[in-house]
């Protein structure tokens, strides 16, 4: 996956509405935007939009229903999303230990010399 | 004529015995429709299907009525009838899927009928329709989809 991608999976989720909306759409599995829009303190308008950016990033699919459509999880997807954000995760825990050995050189390094030196 | 039929045709790379188990048992059709239904594959089985929307189990429960079952051939219902009303010529959209052997695959036909019909005024007729077309847009490649991953994991 492209780096592009990555930014847009992690702004999808980075919106507290949209987790939120991932929550409940997790819980039970299909929903429209208005009964989703019953259960949170946004308007009809503002969540269909929240799952438009889930749809183009591939966490939601829409299936037709009538006039409306309702919105599920696509596990495939999801599954996918938390693999990447997982790495992105394992990235962070080998740089964070770079990090720590790194600090614990310095320290080595700073405590032989005052040693020599006191 | 319009708006008499919707005609659907799809290859799936599933034997016509797989398709036609995906397009007729319950457990497969809430895999492909996401419907609930306690409707069996036996000529003149009634029930309903059943979409959950959100905290709501039932938002929406639409009756359907088992028409013809030929396996591995044939599958055919009538549905969106009147809750208590019998499924006939008239009250009820009639759904066919044909299945073909096809190589090792299957040509899977559907036909929907029934909109005329119903004697709904043009607007109405015309509102039905372009559902139902946009419904078997996307349920027909699933119904392809769920078969070929059953087949495959046999």
């Amino acid at each position: 996956m492209t780096a592009a991608i990555d930014d847009e999976l992690w702004s999808a989720i980075g919106d507290p509405t949209r987790r939120r909306m991932l929550d409940l759409l997790l819980a039970s599995g299909s929903w429209t935007a208005t009964s989703l829009s019953e259960r949170l303190p946004v308007t009809r308008q503002a969540v269909a939009k929240h799952l438009g950016v889930l749809d183009r990033v591939g966490l939601v699919e829409a299936v037709p229903a009538g006039r409306e459509k309702r919105y599920r999880v696509d596990e495939a997807q999801l599954g996918r999303a938390v693999a990447q954000l997982t790495a992105v995760g394992d990235t962070w825990d080998a740089r964070l230990r770079r990090i720590k050995q790194i600090a614990e050189a310095i320290q080595h390094t700073t405590a032989q010399e005052e040693k020599r030196n006191g | 004529m319009e708006y008499a039929s919707i005609e659907r045709e799809i290859h799936v790379d599933a034997p016509p015995e797989v398709v036609f188990e995906v397009v007729s048992q319950p457990e497969h059709i809430r895999d492909w429709w996401y419907a609930d239904t306690d409707v069996r594959p036996v000529p003149g089985s009634t029930g309903e299907l059943v979409w959950a929307d959100g905290d709501n189990p039932r938002a929406n429960a639409v009756p359907m009525s088992v028409v013809a079952v030929e396996p591995p051939r044939l599958f055919s219902f009538r549905w969106t009838h009147g809750a208590g009303e019998t499924a006939a010529d008239g009250n009820s959209m009639l759904v066919t899927f044909e299945l073909v052997p096809s190589g090792a695959g299957t040509l899977l036909r559907l036909t929907e009928t029934g909109f005329r019909e119903r004697g709904w005024e043009i607007a109405a007729l015309e509102k039905q329709y372009q559902e139902h077309v946009v419904g078997w847009d996307t349920f027909v490649p699933r119904i392809a989809a769920v078969a070929e991953r059953l087949a495959a994991s046999r």
